[in-house]
């Protein structure tokens, strides 16, 4: 596979025979280099720092750059400050986005942890564990589906004519029948409340992971203490799994900011941007409008918000231990 | 383990919810597996229930028109996870037994980037792939999905290498072995499972990529997530049954990450056990 290995001899292998650089890091005081060894480490890191380089790092520093500029794609680029940050507060649609992204965060967030750690809780406490087995397997069964296919068929969902109307009028509830995502009232509630029960397979098999790893002792104390099964949720259960749920809670803010699949193929961003995210907005204004220096404008504004809030987590989870 | 303080009871409840959120969870997959089965009167006239006389050249017709993206998906996504993989493990041995002048820097470097959302570069990586002539090929797909899997795949990876036995290491090294050897005979054989939890995650999230590959390749070399969002019914199909064919279309986009998610679940599920996903 791959070119990695093969570009590197076999002498440069066998010279490389730094034996006491090898002690464990704490050990050694002085810091003192072995050339080889330190040949044989920048070889491995290139393939990934060329590729980085260029496929990481120039493309972000362009966003960087080009939002401050007014660039259509064509002309070169001209440097104009910070007047596209201040045309985006001017304009209505990036806030309608802005405020989107605010209540989609606000539902968004919460049903992508809870449902999920509630279903590994509910498994994992399981007493059979071919039944923990056949669970498990029936939720990450999800995970074998591109997620485009979910959003189309949850738009076949809320259609007129979908499935969701069939079953109100079904359970003799015509008068409750809406088309979901053509109405601005309803519309982004739908998106957002898609995917029900909001089961996330990735979240569930971290959580259950992490419940995995606490050691059994601690189960059995508190069987023996009696404590009840929501007692033990909140002392022993949250706490051990508290990591897995920042992981996800980072991993969670970046997903729900990046959102710019649903409406880009299932809404347009309708109707009338009831449904647009900044991320959207920041892909038509580029590839409809060719305005790059502002799209790259609200890309900048995104990531330093996303950024912010990541590090804010990390933090106020680490002087949480 | 004792769990004496769990009674039948709480079970049965426990297996009732479970049940009902499953098959709720499950729901569209069934959905879709049934009228990929039917036509679309059928299905206009009741889309809950089960397909009676199932329509199987629904799959054949839906399959002639994805079979040119299968192919160009399935390229991408070798050649770009196999890479993926290889640079990031290579990268991940680096940071965990060798010692070298700029480590700490180098370190952040690599892992600044688990902080820059796929959006920030999205556009820029367009223009990118325009300017350097690699729109409308696999390549413009290929080395920013390279790039893109680096920091996180030599994050879990270096952690995972780190904890390997250094036992193993030393007794390898007073027999002579060099880092090469050390890492293609000792390393990279016990990180297969961990490389294959990582490899199902990125093949699971390049395969259901749409927004970047409809950007790059457009409508002639489109990928199957583009292909079944996009879906054209072949000429010879009724239009009537447009969507059933569009739902066999989405049915064997999944077969491959089923089939691999199948033959590979036992290391995955392993791989994220032990792996690292924590902070």
């Amino acid at each position: 596979m791959g070119l990695g290995p093969k570009v590197y001899t076999e002498q440069m292998a066998s010279s490389v025979k730094a034996h006491e650089m090898r002690q464990h890091p704490a050990v050694r005081t002085k810091r003192r280099y072995s050339w080889k060894t330190a040949l044989v480490a920048y070889v491995f890191l290139l393939p990934t720092l060329i590729a980085i380089a260029l496929f990481s790092y120039y493309p972000a520093l362009s966003a960087l750059l080009g939002a401050f500029t007014n660039w259509n794609g064509f002309n070169p680029p001209q440097w104009v400050g910070l007047q596209n940050f201040a045309q985006a507060f001017q304009d209505p649609i990036f806030l309608a986005s802005a405020k989107n992204l605010l209540i989609w965060s606000l539902v968004g967030l919460p049903l992508s942890l809870v449902p999920s750690f509630v279903v590994a809780e509910l498994i994992f406490h399981l007493r059979s564990t071919r039944a923990q087995y056949v669970y498990r397997t029936v939720f990450v069964l999800s995970f074998v589906i591109p997620s485009v296919v979910t959003i189309l068929i949850w738009q076949y969902i809320y259609e007129p004519t979908g499935l969701l109307n069939h079953l109100l009028i079904s359970m003799g509830l015509q008068s409750w029948t809406q088309s979901w995502i053509a109405d601005p009232k309803y519309a982004l509630w739908a998106v957002i409340l898609m995917g029900f029960p909001w089961v996330n397979p990735f979240n569930l098999l971290v959580y259950y992971a992490g419940l995995q790893s606490i050691p059994a002792e601690l189960f059995d104390a508190a069987a023996v203490d009696g404590v009840s099964g929501l007692q033990r949720i909140a002392h022993i259960d949250v706490p051990m799994v508290l990591s897995q749920i920042k992981v996800l809670l980072v991993l969670s803010i970046v997903g729900v900011t990046q959102n710019i699949v649903v409406p880009l193929i299932m809404t347009d961003g309708g109707p009338g941007n009831s449904t647009t995210t900044p991320v959207f907005y920041m892909y038509e204004q580029a590839i409809q409008y060719g305005n790059y220096g502002y799209s790259m404008a609200i890309a900048l504004m995104l990531f330093v918000v996303v950024m912010a809030l990541a590090l804010v987590n990390i933090k106020y989870f680490q002087a949480e231990r | 383990m004792v769990r004496t303080g769990v009674s039948w009871r709480s079970q049965w409840w426990t297996h009732g919810v479970l049940s009902i959120l499953g098959f709720v969870t499950l729901y569209p997959i069934i959905f879709m597996v049934f009228n990929a089965l039917k036509n679309g009167i059928e299905t206009a006239a009741s889309p809950f229930s089960f397909p009676i006389h199932p329509h199987w050249n629904n799959f054949v017709l839906a399959f002639q028109a994805i079979l040119p993206a299968f192919w160009q998906s399935i390229i991408v996504v070798i050649v770009s996870v196999s890479f993926m993989l290889v640079f990031s493990l290579l990268s991940a041995y680096a940071f965990a037994w060798l010692q070298f002048p700029g480590r700490e820097l180098l370190f952040y470097v690599v892992f600044a980037l688990l902080l820059i959302p796929g959006i920030l570069t999205l556009i820029p990586l367009f223009i990118e792939d325009k300017n350097f002539g690699l729109l409308r090929t696999p390549w413009g797909l290929i080395f920013p999905y390279i790039a893109g899997g680096q920091a996180f795949c030599i994050f879990v990876l270096r952690a995972f290498v780190r904890n390997l036995q250094e036992d193993l290491f030393g007794a390898a090294r007073i027999d002579g072995a060099g880092d090469i050897r050390i890492f293609s005979l000792i390393v990279a054989p016990l990180c297969v499972p961990i490389l294959i939890t990582l490899g199902l995650l990125n093949v699971v999230g390049i395969w259901g990529d749409y927004v970047f590959p409809q950007l790059v390749l457009g409508t002639q070399h489109e990928t199957v997530a583009v292909a079944i969002t996009n879906f054209i019914p072949p000429p010879i199909a009724p239009s009537l049954d447009a969507f059933n064919l569009q739902l066999a279309a989405f049915t064997l986009s999944a077969i491959p990450i089923a089939l691999l998610f199948f033959l590979l679940m036992r290391y995955f599920i392993q791989g994220i056990t032990d792996g690292g996903i924590k902070m």
